[in-house]
C-alpha cells in the first residue's frame, strides 16, 4: 500500500504528457494501444492456466467453455487491459525495485481531451470519469427500464419471452446500483473532497485512477451479457440462491461484474477514508468539516466494512456453480437461506452507501441556497453515524417472509424503526434551514427540495416495510418496487443531479442553462410521481414484483405507469442537451457563483491543476451564512488576518 | 482552462492533520476490509456446521490436524523473523533485514505447499459435502492471503537486496509487514475453528 | 413567528392532510379481506397510515409554507437570520418519532404475536411449490393431493412449506399472509379464513422463467363442503 504520493521531492513540472514516441515502442507505451494486446494475451494466459490445471488434475473435458469464460475472459483479460492501459507500471517498477520515473507531474490534470482517456491521477479528472463513465450506465439502463415498462404496458406478453424479460430488469437494477448511483456519489466526492479538505489531491492518486478503470470493466461486463447463449443474468439484481445457481451462462457476468464494481468500491473508500483524516488543511477539525464530507466519511465505512459480504456471497454462488460446492445446496448439507443473511448485511449499509452522500450534497445546497447555517450541524453529523451504526443491524428486514428464524423479526423490526429518528433528524434540520431563509430556487436547490419531499415519502413507505404485519402483505409486491424508486430515484438521483448542477460551473467552467435545468426538474418531477406513486397502489392490491405479465385488474394502471414512464425518460433528453451545449457554449463561470464559503469555492472555475497554490487555513465553520465577518478558511495572502483571528480563537 | 497556465510549481505540500501515516492507515483499513471478508466465509461456516449441525469433520473424512498444527507453528515463527526484519532496518542493519526476509519468505513458501500437499492428500474433495466446501473454501481462502502475503515479501526481499530501505525509509517493510500478521493472525483462527474446534 | 403565518401553516397542514387522507380512502388500497389475519394486519396498515398522514401534512406544510413565503427577491443577495439549532427542538423531533415508531412497533408485534397463534386443532395442509407449479397436500386426509388449495372456512390452520428446486413464495393478497418455501426449510404460515370464495395464489420469489405465470387457487367453502370434498379418493 505505498502508494501515497510525496508531493514534495519534487523535479521539474511539466504540463502534459509529452507525446507518446513513434514507430514499434509506441505499441509497448501505456494506452490502449498496449491494452489491445495485453487484454488478448492475458485472457490466453488466463485460458492456458484453465487447460493446463484441468490437464494436470485430469478433469474432463479439458477444455470447459464455463470456466474459460470466468478464468479467462472475466478475471484475467480485465487485469491485462488494466496493465495495457498502464494502471501497474509504477507499482510494477516499485515492486522490483526499479528507479521509479522522477515525479514531473505530468500525468496530472487535463490539458487535452485525451488526458480524460488515460490513467489520470488528478482527482478532479478522475471525478469527470466517473461521471461521464456513470452518466453512460444510467443512460443503458434507463433504456432497459423502457423495455420492461413497454413489455409490462398490457397484460399478457408482447415484446419479450420471460427470460430475456427477467433479463431485462436484473440488468437494469444492477447497473443502477452498482454503475451508476454508487459510483456516481463516489464521482462527485472525487472532485469534490479533496478540495473542501483544501488537500493537492487524494492521498493515493494512483489508487484511485485504478479504482476509476475498474468500472468500465464491470459495466461492460454486465451489459455484455445480453450476448452470451442463454442471456443476461435473470434472478434480479438480489441474485437469490439457489435460483442463480442453476441459471445460464449470463449469471456469473453478474457475479464477476458484482466482484470488480465492488473493488472499486472498496478501494475508493479506502481512498476517501485516508484523505479525510490524514489531509485535512491546518484548523479544519472533524467539527468543521462540511456535511458532504462527512457524509462520505460515513459512507467509506460502510463501504470498506461491508462490501467483502457480498464479494463473499457472489464467490459461493460462483464456486456452487463452477466447483459444485454445496454452499446453498440443501442436499449436500448447505444452507440457502445463508445467502440471503450474507447478501443484505451488505446489501442493507448499501442503501445508506446509495444515501448517505445524497445527504451530504443536499446539506451543502440548502444550506447556500437558504443563505442560512445548518440547522443543527453537529445533530447533523451525529445522525450520520447512528444510521451508520445502526445500519448493520437491520439487514434481516428484508426476510422477514424469507423463512429465517421466526424471533429474528421482532427484534430486526425494532431496529429498523429506529432508523427512522436519526433520518427523521435529517429531514426536519433541512426544513429548519431553509426556514426564514432567503431562498434562491435555482436549478440545484429545486432538485435539493424535491428530494427532501420525495425522500419523505420513500421513508415513510419504509415504516410500512419495517412494521412486519404489513411487510407479510406487501413484500415482493409492487409497493417495494414504489418504495426504492422513491428513495433512490427520489432521494439518489435528484440528489445526483441537484450535487451536477450545483458543481457543474466548478467543475466544467461554465454555467449550465437555468431555464433548461428547472425544466429538467418538473418535467422529472411530474414524470416520477406519476410514474412510481401508482404503484404503491397495484402493491398492495395484489400485483408482484419481478412478473412479465399480471392479472388483467391491473392493466389500467400499468398502461398509465408506462405511458408515465416514457415521459419521465425523455425528460433527460432536457438534461443531455442542457449538459452537452452548456459545457461547451455556456457563460464563463465565476469562481464562486453561489457565494458559498466551503473551499472548493475558493478557488478558481475550474480549479487549478493542483488545487491551491497554498494550503489554506480553516477558521471557522463552513456554514455561516448570515454571521457577519465569519470566514470559513483563509487562502494565500490573507495570512496577516488568519494570525489574529487564530489568537482570539 | 486559462488557471492552468500558470500552474508551473508543483503542489503544495499537504498538510498532515493527523498522526498515523497515510499508507499504514490505509493497510490498516484494507485489512478491516480482508477481516469481513473472512467475516462472510466465515458465516457460511457457521450457518453449515451451527446452523444446519452437520458432523464436523464428516465421517468417513478425517482432519490432518498434527501437520497442520506443524504448519501453523512455522507461520508463526515467521512472523517473528519478519519482525526481526524490520526492526534489523531500524537499526541499519541490512544484513538482518535481508535474512529475516528472506527467511520468512521460505517459511511463507513451505507453509504453502504443506498446505498443497494437505490438499492431496486428504481424501476428499470441495464437491464432498458442506463440509469439503467449507473446508477448502476457508483454507483455501487463507491460502490464497498467504500467496498475496508471499508476492509482497518476494518484492520486499528483491528490494532490501537491491539496496532500498533505511532507518529513515522503511515504510515498505513496515506495511508488508503489518500484512503478513494479519495473514498468521488469521491463520490462528482459521486453525482453531477448522482443525481443533 | 406571527398569528397569521401560523394559520396559514395549520391551513396548509389540514389541507395536506385532507389530500392525503382522500388519496388514502379513495381508492381501494387493500383487496378484501378473507382470513382473520387480514383484518388485524390492515389495522396496522390503517395505524400506520395514520401516523404517516401526520407526518406527511406537517411536513408538507412547512415545505409549502417556505417555498412560498422565503424565496427571495431578485435583487436581494443579503443572508438569512444565523441560526445555528435549537435545543429544544431538536429534542422534540427526535423524541416524538421515537415515540410514534415505538408505537408502530408495539401494534405490530402483538399482531404478529396473534396470527401466529394458531387455534386449538388446526388443519394441516403442506404447500408444495415446484417450477411453476403449486401442489397441496393434506396430512390428515391420507395425503391427498389437490392441485388446488381447498380450506374450510373459519377453521385455523397451518401451512407447511416444501420447495422442490429453488425458492418460491406463497401469497394470498386475500389473506395477507405471505411466506417463503426455501428448499430444506419448512416454515409454517398461520391462516383463519373467514370468507367462502375463491382467491389467487401468487408466486411472489422469483423463481426463473415461469415466474410470473406460477399462479394457482385457493378455494374457501363451508366446512360440511371441505369434508365431502376431502373424504374423497384421489387426487383433484
Ligand atoms: C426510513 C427509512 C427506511 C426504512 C424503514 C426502510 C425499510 C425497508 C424494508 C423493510 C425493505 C424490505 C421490503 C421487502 O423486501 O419486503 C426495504 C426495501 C428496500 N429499501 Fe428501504 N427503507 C428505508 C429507507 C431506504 C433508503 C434510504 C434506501 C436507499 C437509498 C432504501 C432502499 C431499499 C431498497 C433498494 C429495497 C429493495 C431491496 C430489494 O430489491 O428487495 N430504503 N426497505
Ligand atoms: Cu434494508
Ligand atoms: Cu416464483
Amino acid at each position: 500500500m505505498t502508494t501515497a504520493v510525496e508531493h514534495h521531492d519534487v523535479g521539474p513540472v511539466r504540463q502534459g504528457l509529452p507525446p507518446p514516441p513513434g514507430g514499434l515502442r509506441r505499441v509497448l507505451y501505456p494506452g490502449f494501444l498496449r491494452a489491445a494486446w495485453m487484454t488478448p494475451l492475458f485472457f490466453g494466459i488466463g485460458s492456458a492456466i484453465v487447460v493446463l490445471c484441468r490437464w494436470w488434475g485430469g478433469w474432463h473435458p479439458i477444455w470447459f467453455g464455463e470456466i474459460i469464460v470466468l478464468v479467462g475472459a472475466l478475471i484475467a483479460a480485465p487485469i491485462g487491459f488494466l496493465a495495457g492501459i498502464g494502471a501497474f507500471d509504477y507499482w510494477v517498477r516499485y515492486s522490483i525495485g526499479a528507479p521509479t520515473e522522477p515525479e514531473d507531474h505530468s500525468g496530472h490534470g487535463a490539458y487535452s481531451w485525451r488526458d480524460y482517456f488515460r490513467v489520470n491521477t488528478d482527482h478532479k479528472v478522475i471525478g469527470m470519469q466517473y461521471l461521464a463513465t456513470t452518466i453512460f450506465f444510467f443512460l443503458a439502463g434507463g433504456l432497459l427500464a423502457m423495455l420492461v415498462r413497454a413489455e409490462l404496458a398490457k397484460p399478457g406478453m408482447q415484446f419479450f419471452d420471460n427470460q430475456t424479460y427477467n433479463g431485462l430488469f436484473s440488468v437494469h437494477a444492477s447497473l443502477m446500483i452498482f454503475l451508476f448511483v454508487i459510483p456516481a456519489f463516489a464521482g462527485l466526492a472525487n472532485f469534490v473532497v479533496p478540495l473542501m479538505l483544501g488537500a493537492p489531491d487524494m492521498a493515493f492518486p494512483r489508487l484511485n485512477a485504478l479504482s476509476y478503470w475498474l468500472l468500465p470493466i464491470a459495466g461492460i461486463m454486465m451489459l455484455s451479457s445480453f450476448l452470451v447463449p442463454g442471456g443476461a443474468f435473470a434472478s434480479g439484481w438480489t441474485g437469490y440462491a439457489p435460483l442463480s445457481v442453476h441459471q445460464p451462462l449470463g449469471t456469473i457476468f453478474f457475479n464477476m461484474g458484482v466482484q470488480w464494481a465492488g473493488a472499486s468500491s472498496i478501494m475508493t473508500a479506502l481512498n476517501f477514508l485516508v484523505t479525510i483524516i490524514t489531509m485535512r488543511a491546518p484548523g479544519m477539525t472533524f467539527w468543521r468539516m462540511p456535511l458532504l464530507v462527512w457524509a462520505n466519511f460515513t459512507t467509506s465505512l460502510l463501504v470498506v466494512i461491508a462490501t467483502p459480504f457480498i464479494a463473499g456471497s457472489q464467490f459461493f454462488v460462483m464456486f456452487d456453480r463452477v466447483m459444485h460446492t454445496h454452499f446453498f445446496d440443501v442436499g449436500g448439507g448447505g444452507y440457502p437461506l445463508g445467502y440471503q443473511h450474507i447478501f443484505w448485511f451488505y446489501s442493507h449499509p448499501a442503501v445508506y452507501i446509495m444515501m448517505l452522500p445524497g445527504f451530504g450534497i443536499a446539506s451543502e445546497v440548502i444550506s447556500v441556497f437558504s443563505r442560512k447555517p445548518i440547522f443543527g450541524y453537529r445533530l447533523m453529523a451525529l445522525s450520520l453515524m447512528a444510521i451508520l451504526v445502526l445500519g448493520f443491524s437491520v439487514w434481516a428486514h428484508h426476510m422477514f417472509v424469507s423463512g429465517m428464524a421466526p424471533w429474528l423479526r421482532v427484534p430486526m423490526m425494532i431496529t429498523t424503526l429506529m432508523i427512522a429518528v436519526p433520518t427523521g433528524i435529517k429531514v426536519f434540520s433541512w426544513l429548519a434551514t431553509i426556514w426564514e431563509g432567503k431562498i434562491n430556487f435555482a436549478t440545484p436547490m429545486l432538485w435539493a427540495v424535491g428530494f427532501v419531499s420525495m425522500f419523505v415519502i420513500g421513508g415513510l413507505s419504509g415504516i410500512y416495510l419495517g412494521a412486519v404485519p404489513i411487510d407479510i402483505h406487501v413484500s415482493d409486491t409492487y409497493f417495494v418496487v414504489a418504495h426504492i424508486h422513491y428513495v433512490l430515484f427520489g432521494g439518489s438521483l435528484f440528489t445526483i443531479f441537484a450535487g451536477i448542477y450545483y458543481w457543474f460551473p466548478k467543475m466544467t467552467g461554465h454555467q449550465y442553462n437555468e431555464k433548461l435545468g428547472k425544466l429538467h426538474f418538473w418535467l422529472t418531477f411530474i414524470g416520477f410521481n406519476l410514474t412510481f406513486f401508482p404503484m404503491h397502489l397495484i402493491g398492495t392490491q395484489g400485483m408482484p414484483r419481478r412478473v412479465s405479465d399480471y392479472a388483467p385488474q391491473f392493466g389500467n394502471w400499468n398502461l398509465f405507469i408506462s405511458v408515465a414512464s416514457f415521459f419521465l425518460g425523455a425528460s433527460t433528453i432536457v438534461f443531455l442537451y442542457n449538459m452537452v451545449i452548456s459545457m461547451r457554449r455556456g457563460a464563463p463561470a465565476e469562481a464562486n457563483p453561489w457565494r458559498a464559503l466551503t473551499l472548493e469555492w475558493q478557488v478558481s472555475s475550474p480549479p487549478p491543476v493542483f488545487n491551491f497554490d497554498e494550503i489554506p487555513q480553516v477558521v471557522g465553520n463552513p456554514y455561516e451564512y448570515g454571521v457577519p465577518g465569519a470566514r470559513h478558511a483563509v487562502l494565500n495572502g490573507d495570512r496577516a488576518a488568519t494570525e489574529t483571528e487564530e489568537v482570539r480563537h | 482552462m486559462s488557471a492552468h497556465a500558470e500552474a508551473h510549481h508543483g503542489p503544495p505540500i499537504a498538510n498532515h492533520s493527523s498522526r498515523v501515516n497515510a499508507s499504514i492507515l490505509g493497510m490498516l483499513l484494507f485489512i478491516a476490509s480482508e477481516i469481513m471478508l473472512f467475516g462472510a466465509f466465515f458465516t457460511a461456516y457457521f450457518f453449515v456446521r451451527v446452523v444446519n449441525g452437520i458432523p464436523w469433520p464428516q465421517p468417513p473424512f478425517e482432519l490432518p490436524v498434527f501437520v497442520a498444527g506443524v504448519n501453523t507453528a512455522i507461520l508463526v515463527t515467521s512472523s517473528f523473523t519478519m519482525h526481526w526484519a524490520l526492526q534489523s532496518i531500524k537499526r541499519g542493519n541490512r544484513a538482518g533485514l535481508q535474512a529475516g526476509l528472506l527467511l520468512t519468505f521460505l517459511m511463507g513458501l513451505v507453509f504453502l505447499l504443506t498446505q498443497a500437499r494437505e490438499y492431496s492428500r486428504v481424501g476428499f474433495a470441495p464437491h464432498d459435502g458442506a463440509f469439503g466446501t467449507i473446508f477448502y473454501c476457508l483454507t483455501g481462502l487463507h491460502g490464497a492471503h498467504v500467496f498475496i502475503g508471499l508476492s509482497i515479501l518476494l518484492f520486499m526481499t528483491i528490494r532490501a537486496f537491491r539496496g532500498h530501505f533505511s532507518p529513515e525509509q522503511h515504510h515498505g517493510v513496515e506495511i508488508g509487514g503489518i500484512y503478513w500478521h494479519f495473514v498468521d493472525v488469521m491463520w490462528i483462527v482459521v486453525y482453531s475453528t477448522v482443525y481443533l474446534l | 413567528m406571527r398569528r397569521g403565518s401560523i394559520v396559514q401553516l395549520i391551513v396548509i397542514g389540514v389541507l395536506a392532510g385532507a389530500i392525503a387522507s382522500a388519496v388514502a380512502l379513495i381508492p381501494d388500497w387493500l383487496p378484501s379481506s378473507a382470513s382473520r389475519e387480514a383484518g388485524r394486519i390492515d389495522f396496522v396498515f390503517w395505524f400506520v397510515t395514520g401516523i404517516c398522514i401526520f407526518v406527511f401534512s406537517i411536513v408538507t406544510a412547512v415545505i409549502v409554507y417556505a417555498v412560498w413565503k422565503f424565496r427571495v427577491k431578485p435583487d436581494d443577495d443579503s443572508d438569512g437570520p444565523p441560526i445555528h439549532g435549537h435545543t429544544g427542538l431538536e429534542i422534540v423531533w427526535t423524541a416524538i418519532p421515537a415515540l410514534l415508531v415505538t408505537a408502530i412497533a408495539i401494534v405490530s408485534a402483538i399482531v404478529l404475536a396473534k396470527d401466529d397463534a394458531a387455534g386449538a386443532n388446526p388443519l394441516r395442509v403442506n404447500v408444495y411449490a415446484q417450477q411453476f407449479f403449486w401442489s397441496y397436500g393434506y396430512p390428515g386426509y391420507r395425503n391427498k393431493l389437490s392441485s388446488v388449495l381447498r380450506l374450510p372456512v373459519n377453521r385455523s390452520v397451518v401451512l407447511t412449506m416444501h420447495a422442490r428446486d429453488v425458492i418460491h413464495s406463497f401469497w394470498v393478497p386475500e389473506f395477507r399472509q405471505k411466506q417463503d418455501l426455501v428448499p430444506g426449510i419448512h416454515a409454517t404460515l398461520h391462516i383463519t379464513p373467514d370468507k367462502v370464495g375463491t382467491y389467487p395464489v401468487i408466486c411472489t420469489e422469483l423463481c426463473g422463467f415461469g415466474h410470473g405465470l406460477m399462479r394457482s387457487r385457493v378455494v374457501v367453502m363451508d366446512s360440511t363442503a371441505f369434508e365431502k370434498w376431502a373424504e374423497k379418493k384421489g387426487t383433484s
